[in-house]
This record gives structure tokens, sequence and C-alpha cells, in this order.
């Protein structure tokens, strides 16, 4: 009991401290956090509307981008946040009380946080500027938004072993995923794709966090191909996987 | 109380690997402050760190009863795009104590002025020692962990923390590395000698002293 209390109130510190040192240094501070991925979804936009006439599902290329650019980003700003979770804390490690798994758990509960309230924002303007209100079914959302974090909570936690491990790995795995947003069905439906293409698109679990996601937004979107199945075994294989890394090797997070 | 048992902890430096305590057992009891020598390079400081729970062992066990600080030293524990007090506020949440009150209590006790409210990145290496003093000296501990960090800022600072340190040491006790014999004899009452992987205790710590310099006179 003692132990669960010390880690919810290191957690909670750091997440302050973290609340800090991520938006307080920079001016502007919070409005980035909005900026960022508004402009990304205008600039999607507006470049879809000048190739083509109406979007995917639906008749809005804002609604449509959105929806695929924030369940996008549920992963890719957690991955990115989680990965120098560890390393960023380095200094704070040298307080016994201060466990590696809680720069982890901090960033993880400030990043879905963050994005959350993000995404919140995003819709509201959206749905205001929209004739039509929109129909929203929050399950899928909050599933997909949930999927979407574990996905990079396995990933970051091995990742944060490996990288001051192998610092070649980190090279290798900053090449590979980088596509990672053209293949994830972002600013088009897999299903819509002829044959050899849409099976290999659904063999990455980021399109499913996706259309998951879309669900929730579109309700004659019948998202075929989604496989629940499929997605909760890769989140949770990579789940396991990061945490016996991660549990392992104490002696490397704590940097000796 | 603080236990190891059968304790071995290896440091490994590009591809050398080195035995700092090998296979030890040994009691620290609870009520005297231990003053550890041994000679430069011979893992002082990691056998602080493994006490302190910021190092795992290699084989054998650690038992900790009572509450132990971080290790003090000169480095420092502190992040360096945060202020003072920033920093402050994040040890007092993370060992639940009251906030506003360490704040002020470090406040009155380092001196920093404006520095304070700076970021840690642009103090002195004094500053920063000050500061460390300051915030251990505001949370209560049963052991302290102390690594060469009891001679830092003018003769003022000095008399002072040395006077709450020695408030401290009536309750709690303190395991010190020091290179200083004068100043280990101001706090300690006891002593273990750090040799080739071994611990030695010396209930009076003029006999670690003496050990010790015998051993140093032995190379």
């Amino acid at each position: 009991m003692y132990y669960l209390t010390t880690h919810i109130r290191v957690v909670a510190a750091l997440v302050v401290r973290e609340t800090s040192t991520r938006f307080g240094s920079k001016p502007g501070g919070y409005i980035w956090a909005f900026l960022d991925p508004a402009s990304h979804i205008a600039f999607l936009s507006l470049i879809f509307m000048a190739i083509a006439h109406t979007p995917a599902l639906g008749t809005s290329f804002p609604l449509f981008f959105a929806t695929g650019y924030v369940a996008y980003q549920f992963y890719q700003a957690m991955a990115g946040y989680l990965n120098s979770a560890v390393n960023g804390n380095r200094a704070l490690l040298s307080y016994p009380n201060v466990a590696p798994i809680d720069t982890v758990l901090a960033r993880y509960v400030l990043q879905l946080g963050t994005t959350a309230v993000v995404a919140f924002c995003v819709f509201t303007a959206i749905g205001l500027s929209l004739k039509t209100p929109l129909t929203i079914e929050w399950p899928y959302i909050i599933e997909a938004a949930f999927a979407a974090s574990l996905l990079a909570l396995g990933n970051a936690l091995a990742n944060n072993v490996l990288f001051p491990k192998y610092p070649l790995y980190e090279k290798f795995y900053e090449i590979i995923t980088r596509p990672l947003f053209l293949v994830s069905g972002v600013f088009y439906l897999p299903d819509t794709l002829p044959h050899p293409a849409q099976e290999v698109i659904l063999l990455n679990p980021l399109a499913h966090v996706v259309m998951l996601f879309r669900k929730g937004f579109y309700p004659e979107y019948r998202a075929v191909g989604y496989d629940a199945g499929y997605l909760y075994s890769v989140a949770f294989s990579l789940l396991f996987c990061g945490l016996f890394i991660f549990t392992s090797s104490r002696g490397v997070l704590r940097g000796r | 109380m603080i236990r190891l048992e059968r304790a071995t902890k290896f440091v490994r430096m590009k591809g050398i690997s080195k035995p700092i305590i090998n296979d030890v057992s040994f009691v620290i009891p609870r009520g005297r402050s231990v003053g550890l020598l041994g000679r430069n390079g011979a893992g002082k400081s990691t056998l602080l760190q493994i006490i302190a729970g910021t190092l795992e062992l290699d084989k054998g066990r650690i038992v900790r009863q009572g509450k132990i600080s971080w290790p003090l030293g000169f480095q420092g524990s502190f992040q360096g795009n945060l202020s003072g007090e920033q920093n402050v506020r994040f040890v007092a949440r993370i060992y639940g104590v009251d906030t506003e009150e360490l704040v002020a209590y470090v406040a009155d006790f380092a001196e920093l002025g404006a520095f304070y409210k700076a970021p840690v990145r642009t103090y002195s290496s004094g500053m920063r020692a000050r500061l460390a003093f300051g915030v251990s000296m505001g949370v209560r501990f049963d052991y302290y962990l102390v690594d060469e960090i009891t001679a830092v800022g003018d003769t003022n600072f000095k008399r002072k923390s040395q006077q709450v340190f020695k408030e401290r040491l009536a309750d709690s006790d303190v395991i010190m590395v020091s290179h200083s014999a004068a100043t280990l004899r101001d706090y300690c009452e006891s002593g273990i000698v750090l040799e080739d992987g071994k611990l030695t205790y010396y209930d009076n710590l003029e006999d670690a002293i003496a050990v010790h310099e015998r051993n140093m006179t032995r190379q």
C-alpha cells in the first residue's frame, strides 16, 4: 500500500513538472498544442479540396482529415513523447522514490489528456462550422483513442530501454516509422483500396485505429476490414514485450 | 537499520569489470552515524547509491528500515531547466511533505536570493550544493546519505548548515563519505572502511581512520 501511494504521488508530481517544462518554456505556451494539429488539418483539407470534389466519407474535407489525423495523433504524439520519458527525466531518477516507470506513466497521463483536449476543441470547431450537426458515437471514439495509446505505450516502454542501449536501432526505428502516416489510412479509406494494397495496409494496427475512430463520427461508415481481435492482439503483445524489456533492464534505465 | 545480505556489485567500464563490494554481509545499526572511508575509486559513492536504492545489486539483497535520503552530492539531482523553487516543489511532492513550507524553508536556508526562481542550470556549483543541502535538511529522514557536501558556502553558511545538520542528527543518522578526517570526526562516531570489495566496520571512528591511513601508505 505504501508503495502504491508513493507511485501515485510521484506520478502526480511528474505530471506537474512535465506540464511546466513542456509548454512553459516556449512563448505562447499551450497555444502550440492546438495550433500544430489545426494547421495540419487545414493544410490537408486545402490540398485535397484542390484535387477532389468530395471526401471519401461525408461532405466535409476538414471533418474527414480531422478524424484521420486526430486518431493518428493519439498514437504518434504519444509515442514521440513517451520514447524520451526516462531520458528526459534522467536527473530526477537520482531520487530513489522516482522509479523509471513513473516517468513513462506521467507522460502517458499528460499526453492522453492533452490530445483529448485538442481533439475536443478541433471537433467542436468543425462541428460548429458544419450545416448539419455531428452525430457522435462516444464508445468508438474513446475505444480508438485508448487502443492507440496502448500501442504507443508498449512501443515506448521497449524504446526507452533500446534507444540508449543501441543508438543504431534508434536511427533504424526513425527511418522505418517515418512513412507510418502514409500507411495508416489517414487521408484515404483502407476499405476502398484495390486488393493487394488493402491487405498490406490492414497489417498496420493504426489503420484499424483510424477506422474505429471514424466509425464514431460517421454512422453510415461500415469499416469493412476492421478487426478488433487483430488490433488488440498487436496492442497487448507489444505491451507485454515492452513491459518485459522495461522491467528486466532497471540498470540501463537508471543510467549505469 | 540497513542490512546487506551477500551483496555483490560490479562496475563495468569499457569491458573492465571490477567488484565494488564482493559477497558482503553487513549491518549498519540504527543510532550510529557512520563515516565511509576508502581510497579514490574504491566505490564509496556507488555504495551510497546502492544504499539509497538508485543502483541495483548484481547479487544478494539489501534490507532497509527507515526513511533514507537520496545521496547528497555536488552533482545534484536537479532538473536544469527548472528553477530552484520548482525543483524544491518536486521534492516536496514526491516525499509527501508540505510544499509551501518546504519552499519557504529552503528559500530562507539556501540564501539564493533572486536565483531561487532562475533555472538551476544557471547556478554555480556552490549554489547547487546549498540548494541540495537546504532541500534535504527540510525533509526529515532517518538516514542522511552525504557525499562530500558539507563544506560548501562561506564561513557563515558553513556554520549555519553545521548547526542545522547537528540538530537533525539528534534523531537521524548520517552515512557520510568524506576525504577529510576532520569532517568525519565532526559528524560521525563509527567508521566503515571499504577496501578491495570488503567492508569493515569499526565501532570507534578513530580506529577506522587509522586503518584507512595505514591502507593508504601501503601503496
